[in-house]
């Protein structure tokens, strides 16, 4: 794990995990979907998953995820990612399918796939990415866009009247019975991305003890559309994404409760 | 004498697709295929083999996307308002090369429309339906046997081209029991080498309908397209029925065909000399026989249960050499053997 | 030789049933067969009709407009079934629902009450069976003991129905 990948760099302490490839992303400046992309790269070296996991990627700024992984990948349309891993891991149970997913693609056209993949406790991992924004199609109104925030077609502020209120989706989640595991991590500074590489760790080790369905959600900038400059966009995250979405587990089973002490910090 | 045994035409679907080893199928439940959703509720577990009832069709033709994605044989049954939600997920199948099956059991639209059967799902079983340049190849059972044959064939196909292959039939004939011969299992299934199964000593495999970069798009298309050309060329199948010295040709497909094979024979009884094309596969279509005929001078009547949808392939067909008459219904109700032969007399 | 059955009524009636039982025991005897329902949107009590084809060749249409045989569960069936069979066929009417008669003479109709008959054999719910019975005991379509054989097989678990059912069938054959 973090050892170097490039020759010549004997005393290097960092560097990019294994399974990643060797290719700059397409992210924006300051954007969090690298970070999180990451994560889960550091996650599949620590737990050796490169010939089992299976990168299902979306629609939105996750659409070509598995372009960065050295692992098995595979789109899926709009909104269908849970249905597509669902059906790889009942396939192929011994395969390790996550699925990354944005917030218009997960909370707003799949928000049926999402909650029947959760209420059947499918043994899958889902990622989901909210930055309150469609970053890919230039920073629409999405179904966690903020009360007063602007967006591209709410461009004085999204009002209630107009486009209601910001989904919650883990909290919904949390009141099915099949998940194993739901938590809200968040990535405006370094100790927070720290604990999002715990849950997404976590995340993953519920699926391979062969727990329900595993679930995070990463609060995540996206300076571009929000029109702030990267490092006031993080603070912006923190000041004002969070009072709406609040950082934390949702639902932990005991079976998973037990497996935290494998994550190491 | 091989062994026969009595089945309903959904059920034929449901073990022809088990015989051709079937590893996965999901479905949602719709009117009038429930009983091939329910048949392989219970026979798939039997079989140790995949099957999941569904939260919607969408989900279901996505799963279908990522089972057949994982290398299993792999589909899904509806009737037309949830083959018409599973476009998209065609679109992507064929976009990627992901081979599967998708039984339509037609019933009457548009709309929410009758639970009877139909055959107004034609343009969008032979036209797409979904978005961009893709083709499939579409087969048109017209008894049990049928079902269970060309949904094996179906499979068969599917994995040959890499392409969704769908099975395109009318409710009447989802519901009609009669006589099935039960195939030999097949055995050995072929070799998936770009499913997904884990990067495991190989490099990593990608399934999507996707260029990161732009300029390739065009070229990935081109190759599909190529593929599309070797299935026009090699896939045409219909069935001729005393067309050596027809001076009218009856066309038609799913049970009006049957009911077209009745016309023909009374028309026969009254000495009018008619015969019966019957596409086996809508798509690609039988155009080049049809050709033929209209250059023996023929006249042709089509038959079908919708407004008038494969008449069109047929006048692509015959041009305007010769009369075409179309003789259809449309609701959910059939199109009986008496109204073809009407159609027929009147022509000859 | 073939044929070409149409039993119709409502839901419930059991209209489905003899006409599977007239495909099955014709299947066991190496004929051509084909059975299609067709019936109304209701769960229960709608429109119900079933065409059976009994042939010994490739069975071409599946819907059957003039039948040989036809038979006439309630009033609605009648009003259909009475002016489409065929010249010399059969048309078994059921007495307890139907009022009116046929003028044809070029069929021959038989008027069973199978709400009263199939009360005499102990259960008025085996109606269909001594409708079924009349059409055997008329043509020469099947046989009884071929049925029979067929509801062997299907009520195999069910002692008392199959009783029921057998007793309204040979009840329904003194209609001819």
């Amino acid at each position: 794990m973090r050892k170097a990948s490039m020759d010549g760099f004997e005393d290097m302490v960092f560097g990019k995990p294994e399974v990643m490839e060797d290719r700059p992303t397409h992210f924006c400046p300051g954007c969090g979907h690298g970070i999180t992309q990451r994560l889960i790269g550091e996650v599949l070296d620590e737990l050796g998953l490169q010939e089992r996991a299976v990168c299902v990627a979306s629609i939105g700024c996750t659409v070509t995820a598995y372009a960065y992984f050295k692992i098995d990948g595979l789109e899926s349309a709009h909104g269908r990612a849970p249905a597509v891993a669902t059906a790889i891991k009942r396939c192929r149970p011994e395969l390790v399918p996550f699925t990354l997913q944005g917030d218009g693609d997960l909370a707003s056209i799949g928000t049926a796939e999402i909650v029947h993949a959760a209420a059947r406790g499918e043994k899958i991992t889902v990622i989901f990415a909210n930055n309150a924004t469609y970053g890919m199609t230039g920073g629409q109104l999405a179904p966690t866009t903020l009360i007063g925030m602007y967006s591209s077609s709410t461009t004085g502020g999204r009002t209630v009247e107009q486009a209601g209120y910001p989904i919650r989706m883990s909290e919904m989640l949390a009141t099915l019975d099949g998940p194993s595991y739901i938590t809200r991590v968040s990535l405006h500074n370094p100790a927070n991305v720290r604990k999002a590489r715990k849950a997404i760790e976590l995340a993953f080790r519920a699926q391979l003890a062969g727990l329900g369905l595993s679930f995070v959600e990463v609060l995540s900038m996206c300076p571009i559309n929000w029109k702030i400059e990267p490092v006031k966009a993080r603070q912006w995250m923190a000041e004002n994404m969070i009072p709406q979405f609040p950082l934390g587990e949702f639902k932990c089973i005991p079976e998973v409760e037990a497996l935290k002490k494998g994550v190491k910090g | 004498m091989p062994e026969r045994t009595l089945m309903g035409g959904n059920i034929a679907i449901a073990e022809g697709a088990i015989l051709a080893g079937c590893g996965a199928y999901f479905g949602y439940p719709i009117t009038p295929q429930n009983d091939l959703l329910e048949h392989m509720a219970k026979r798939m577990p039997e079989e140790d083999r995949i099957f999941l009832q569904t939260e919607s069709e969408l989900a279901a033709i996505n799963m279908v996307y990522g089972a057949a994605a994982a290398g299993f044989r792999s589909m899904t049954s509806t009737s037309s308002p949830g083959f018409s939600l599973q476009q998209e997920g065609i679109s992507y199948m064929a976009g990627s090369e992901i081979p599967a099956v998708i039984a339509n059991i037609m019933r009457a639209g548009p709309g929410l429309g009758n639970i009877g059967g139909a055959q107004g799902d034609y343009m969008q079983c032979t036209r797409g339906g979904g978005h961009g340049d893709y083709y499939l190849i579409t087969l048109a059972p017209s008894s049990v046997q049928d079902m269970l044959d060309y949904t094996m064939l179906a499979f068969e196909l599917a994995d040959k081209y890499r392409n969704p292959v769908l099975v395109m039939a009318d409710g009447f004939l989802g519901q009609v029991v009669e006589s099935v011969v039960i195939r030999d299992r097949v055995k050995k299934l072929p070799e998936k080498k770009w499913a997904i199964t884990g990067a495991a000593g190989r490099p990593k495999n990608i399934i999507n309908s996707f260029e990161m970069n732009p300029m390739d798009h065009p070229a990935r298309i081109k190759l599909i397209l190529q593929k599309f050309e070797r299935m026009k060329r090699n896939e045409v199948r219909y069935e001729g029925l005393e067309l050596e010295d027809a001076d009218i040709v009856l066309v038609a497909y799913g049970s009006v065909a049957r009911s077209a094979m009745t016309a023909m024979q009374k028309a026969r009884l009254h000495k009018i000399k008619v015969g019966l094309l019957r596409p086996i596969t809508v798509l690609p279509f039988p155009y080049q026989p049809l050709s033929d005929l209209a250059g023996r001078g023929c006249k042709f009547v089509v038959a079908e249960m919708s407004a008038g949808q494969m008449v069109e392939d047929v006048r692509i067909a015959v041009g305007n050499r010769n009369e075409i008459k179309l003789v259809n219904s449309w609701g959910g109700v059939p199109l009986t053997a008496d109204e073809i032969f009407e159609a027929i007399d009147l022509l000859a | 030789m073939s044929w070409e059955i149409t039993v119709s009524g409502f839901g419930g009636q059991g209209v489905l049933f003899i006409g599977r039982l007239l495909m099955e025991s014709a299947f066991h005897s190496d004929k051509e067969v084909s059975w299609l329902p067709y019936y109304s949107g209701e769960k229960r009590g709608g429109m119900c009709t079933c065409f059976v084809n009994i042939s010994d060749e490739r069975i071409g249409s599946i819907f059957i407009t003039h039948p040989d045989i036809a038979v006439a569960m309630n009033p609605a069936a009648m009003k259909i079934l009475e002016p489409a069979v065929k010249t010399g066929g059969v048309l078994v009417v059921n007495e307890s629902l139907i009022k009116n008669k046929t003028s044809r003479r070029d069929i021959k109709a038989v008027y069973v009450p199978t709400v009263e008959a199939s009360k005499e054999v102990g259960d008025e719910s085996v109606g269909n069976l001594v409708a079924l019975g009349a059409v055997i005991a008329n043509s020469q379509v099947v046989t009884t003991t071929s049925i029979i054989k067929v509801l062997n097989q299907i009520l195999s678990k069910d002692k008392h129905q199959l009783e029921l059912n057998k007793a309204a069938l040979l009840k329904g054959c003194e209609y001819s």
